[in-house]
C-alpha cells in the first residue's frame, strides 16, 4: 500500500537511431499528483507510453504497483492494467459505441457484476465528471471538453489505484480546462489514487501538482515540488516557466536567402514575371 | 553505412524484409486468434457471441442482394458461352456439365470471395486503421482487453462461417440462372436440367468450392486486419491501406485458388 | 469483507465491514436486495468499511431506490470517513438518508 506505485530506473529508449529518453529515473508516491512537463519533443509522450507498457525500452526497468511491467507474463500484465486507468489526449473513445457503453466496457469485460449495477456505476461516473444524461450519445456528438470528461469517466470506472492523464486540458478553453483540473483534484482526494498528468500547461501544472518532473530533450531536468520548481534558477527551466523560446543566432544573409527561396523561383514570381501579366 | 548498396538492390531488400515481416505479423494474428478462441474463456476473456452476430449480419445478410445479382449474371454468362463454344462440335447438350462444375468449383467461391473482400475486408481495414490513429487500440490495451480477441476474432469467425454459406447460395442462384437459359435455348425443360445437375455434381465438387471459400474468408480477414493495423499518417493513410487491403486480398484469393486447385486436382 | 445481519427493534441492521470491492459487492447487493424484497426497514452500519468502490456504492443506490418504491426505510448509519468521501464525490451524501449512529438510524 505504501510502496511507490511507479518506480522508473535508468530508462533509456530509442526511436530508430535517435536516443529519445536518456537515463530517466523517477518514483511516484502514493496519493500524489505527479506532473510530467516539457515542451514538444521533450519525450514526455514517449515516457507516458513507456509507463503504460505500450513501448518496450532499450534498457531500464519500470515497476507499476510493485510489478515490473515488462517482466511479468501477459496474463498478469492484463490484470495489472485493470488497476490503472488512462485518459488519452484525444479521448480515444470507441466511436462505434455510445458514451455509456464506452464507460461500461471495462466493467463488462473484467467483472461479473449485474447489468443493473454496471448501469448505476456508469451513470455515477458520468455524474462525477458532470456529464449526467449523456450516456446514450455517440462520441461524435460530444464537444472536445465533453470527450475529455467522458474519457476520464471511462478511466476511473474500475476505481483504479493509478490514473494517467495525457494533456487533460490541451485544446480546451480556460474555464473548461480549469474545471478538469478541479476534477482531477477531487478524484485524488476522494479515491486516494495516485495521478500522473502529462502536460505542457504551466498554469494547470502549478495548480494541481504535488511534484513536477521537467523533461527536456529526453532528460530529467528537474524533479521537485511546485515551489522548488518555481524558485529554480536553472535557465532552461526559467525559459520554460516564462514561455521564452530559446533563440538561435540569426545569420541575416542566410535568413534572407531562405525567405526569397531559390533563385529561379524568385525570378519567376519576382518583378520580371509580373511584367508579362 | 560505409558501403552503400545500389539503390535498386536496397529497395528490393527493404521490400522483401517488409513483406516477410508482414507475413509474420499475419501468421501471429492468426495464431493469437485461435488462442483466444480456444482459451479465452479460461483466461477470463471470452470471445463473445453478440459481436460475432453483428459482424455476421454485416458480412453475410447485407451482402446477399449483390451476391444474388452477380451469381445469376455469372450463371447466365457461363451458359451463353458454354453453348456458343460447344456448338462448334455440335455438343451443346453437354453444356450442363461444364456449367455445373465450373460454377460450383470455381466461379461461386471466387466471386463471393472477391465481393466480400471488397465490401467487408476493406471495411475492416478502414475501421481498424481509424481506431489505430485515434489511439482506440492503445485504449483497449491499457484497459487490459486483448485487441486481437476484441477486434479480430469476431470478424474472423463471422467471415469463416458466412463465406461458405454465401458461396452455397451463389451456387444455387448461379446454377438456377444458367438452367433457365439452357432450358430455354435447348428446349429441354428446367426439370431435366436440374436432374442432370444433381446427377453430375458430386459432394466432392461442392466441398472443393466451400473449402476454398473458408480459406478465402481467413485470407480476407487477416489481410484486412494487417493493413488496418499498419496504418500511419492520418486519414490519408487509412484510405491508402484500405485500397491496399482490397488489392492484396483479391490477389491472395486468386493465387491461393490456383495453388489449391493444383494441389487438390492432380 | 463481512456482511452481518441482525434484528434490532423491528428493523434489520446490516453491518458491513472491510473492503467492498468488485469481488465482494455482489454479495452485499444480494443481501440488501433480499431484505428489500421482504420489504424490511434496513439500517446499514458502515463504521467498519475501510474501502468501498463504485460497485459497492451502486449496490447501496439500487437498494435505496427499491426501499423508496416500497415505502420502507433505508438508512446508512455511522458511515466511515473513507466511505463518506466516496459518497461525496458523486454528491450521494445529499441523496441517502444518513444517521450518525445505528441507534439514531433505528429511531429515524
Amino acid at each position: 500500500m505504501n510502496q511507490p506505485p511507479i518506480v522508473v530506473e535508468n530508462l533509456n529508449t530509442h526511436y530508430g537511431d535517435r536516443h529519445i529518453l536518456k537515463n530517466v529515473s523517477l518514483a511516484v508516491e502514493p496519493g500524489e499528483i505527479f506532473i510530467i512537463m516539457g515542451g514538444s519533443g521533450s519525450g514526455k509522450t514517449t515516457l507516458l507510453n513507456h509507463l503504460l507498457g505500450l513501448l518496450v525500452p532499450t534498457s531500464g526497468t519500470i515497476r507499476i504497483l510493485g510489478q515490473d511491467i515488462h517482466a511479468i507474463p501477459a496474463l498478469e500484465r492484463r490484470k495489472l492494467r485493470t488497476r490503472m486507468g488512462v485518459a488519452f489526449q484525444s479521448g480515444a473513445l470507441f466511436s462505434s459505441m455510445s458514451v455509456g457503453d464506452n464507460i461500461a466496457l471495462p466493467l463488462r469485460e473484467h467483472s461479473n457484476l449485474d447489468e443493473t449495477t454496471i448501469g448505476i456505476v456508469t451513470r455515477l461516473k458520468l455524474e462525477v465528471v458532470s456529464l449526467a444524461g449523456f450516456e446514450s450519445l455517440m462520441p461524435s456528438e460530444l464537444s472536445g471538453g465533453m470527450i475529455k470528461r467522458a474519457a476520464l469517466a471511462r478511466a476511473i470506472v474500475m476505481d483504479p489505484r493509478l490514473l494517467f492523464c495525457d494533456e487533460p486540458s490541451a485544446g480546451l478553453d480556460p474555464v473548461v480546462a480549469s474545471s478538469i483540473d478541479d476534477l482531477i483534484l477531487r478524484l485524488r482526494d476522494a479515491m486516494g489514487m495516485s495521478i500522473v498528468v502529462v502536460t505542457h500547461d504551466l498554469e494547470s501544472a502549478f495548480k494541481i501538482a504535488d511534484r513536477i518532473c521537467v523533461l527536456d530533450r529526453g532528460e530529467v531536468l528537474a524533479l521537485d515540488t511546485v515551489d522548488a520548481i518555481r524558485r529554480s534558477d536553472n535557465e532552461r527551466i526559467q525559459n520554460l516557466l516564462n514561455r521564452r523560446t530559446e533563440e538561435a543566432e540569426i545569420d541575416p544573409d542566410a535568413y534572407l536567402r531562405r525567405l526569397m527561396g531559390e533563385k529561379e523561383r524568385s525570378s519567376r514570381f519576382g518583378p520580371d514575371a509580373r511584367k508579362g501579366l | 553505412m560505409p558501403h552503400r548498396l545500389p539503390p535498386l538492390l536496397e529497395r528490393v531488400g527493404r521490400a522483401a524484409v517488409g513483406g516477410v515481416a508482414e507475413l509474420g505479423f499475419a501468421a501471429s494474428l492468426l495464431g493469437q486468434s485461435l488462442y483466444w478462441l480456444a482459451l479465452g474463456r479460461a483466461r477470463g476473456q471470452p470471445v463473445r457471441l453478440a459481436p460475432i452476430f453483428a459482424q455476421g449480419m454485416d458480412i453475410g445478410i447485407a451482402a446477399l442482394p449483390i451476391i444474388t445479382v452477380l451469381a445469376a449474371t455469372i450463371g447466365l454468362m457461363l451458359a451463353i458461352q458454354g453453348i456458343y463454344t460447344l456448338k462448334t462440335f455440335g455438343a451443346e447438350s453437354r453444356v450442363t456439365l461444364g456449367v455445373a462444375l465450373s460454377t460450383v468449383r470455381e466461379f461461386s467461391p471466387l466471386i463471393t470471395g472477391i465481393l466480400v473482400a471488397g465490401r467487408s475486408g476493406s471495411a475492416l481495414a478502414a475501421r481498424l486503421g481509424t481506431m489505430r490513429i485515434n489511439q482506440e487500440i492503445d485504449a483497449l490495451t491499457v484497459m487490459g482487453i486483448a485487441p486481437v480477441r476484441f477486434l479480430v476474432v469476431p470478424p474472423l469467425v463471422a467471415m469463416a462461417v458466412l463465406m461458405p454459406l454465401l458461396t452455397l447460395w451463389a451456387d444455387l442462384v448461379s446454377l438456377a440462372a444458367a438452367g433457365l437459359y439452357i432450358a430455354a435455348e435447348l428446349q429441354t425443360g428446367f426439370a431435366a436440367y436440374a436432374d442432370e445437375v444433381l446427377s453430375l455434381l458430386k459432394l466432392n465438387d461442392l466441398m472443393h468450392g466451400l473449402a476454398k471459400s473458408a480459406i478465402f474468408a481467413v485470407l480476407v480477414t487477416i489481410v484486412g486486419v494487417v493493413n488496418g493495423a499498419s496504418v500511419s499518417g492520418g486519414a490519408e493513410g487509412v484510405g491508402r491501406m484500405t485500397t491496399r487491403s482490397v488489392v492484396q486480398a483479391i490477389s491472395a484469393i486468386v493465387v491461393t485458388d490456383m495453388i489449391f486447385v493444383f494441389m487438390v486436382t492432380r | 469483507m463481512t456482511v452481518d445481519i441482525r434484528e434490532q427493534g423491528g428493523s434489520v441492521v446490516v453491518g458491513l465491514e472491510g473492503e467492498i470491492d468488485l469481488q465482494h459487492s455482489p454479495a452485499v447487493r444480494k443481501a440488501l436486495m433480499d431484505l428489500m424484497f421482504e420489504r424490511r426497514d434496513v439500517v446499514v452500519e458502515m463504521s467498519g468499511v475501510a474501502y468501498i468502490d463504485s460497485s459497492g456504492v451502486a449496490s447501496l443506490v439500487e437498494a435505496y431506490q427499491m426501499a423508496r418504491r416500497n415505502g420502507s426505510r433505508f438508512v446508512l448509519a455511522a458511515v466511515s470517513a473513507p466511505a463518506l468521501r466516496v459518497l461525496q464525490l458523486a454528491r450521494l451524501d445529499k441523496v441517502f438518508a444518513l444517521a450518525a449512529t445505528v441507534e439514531a438510524g433505528l429511531r429515524g
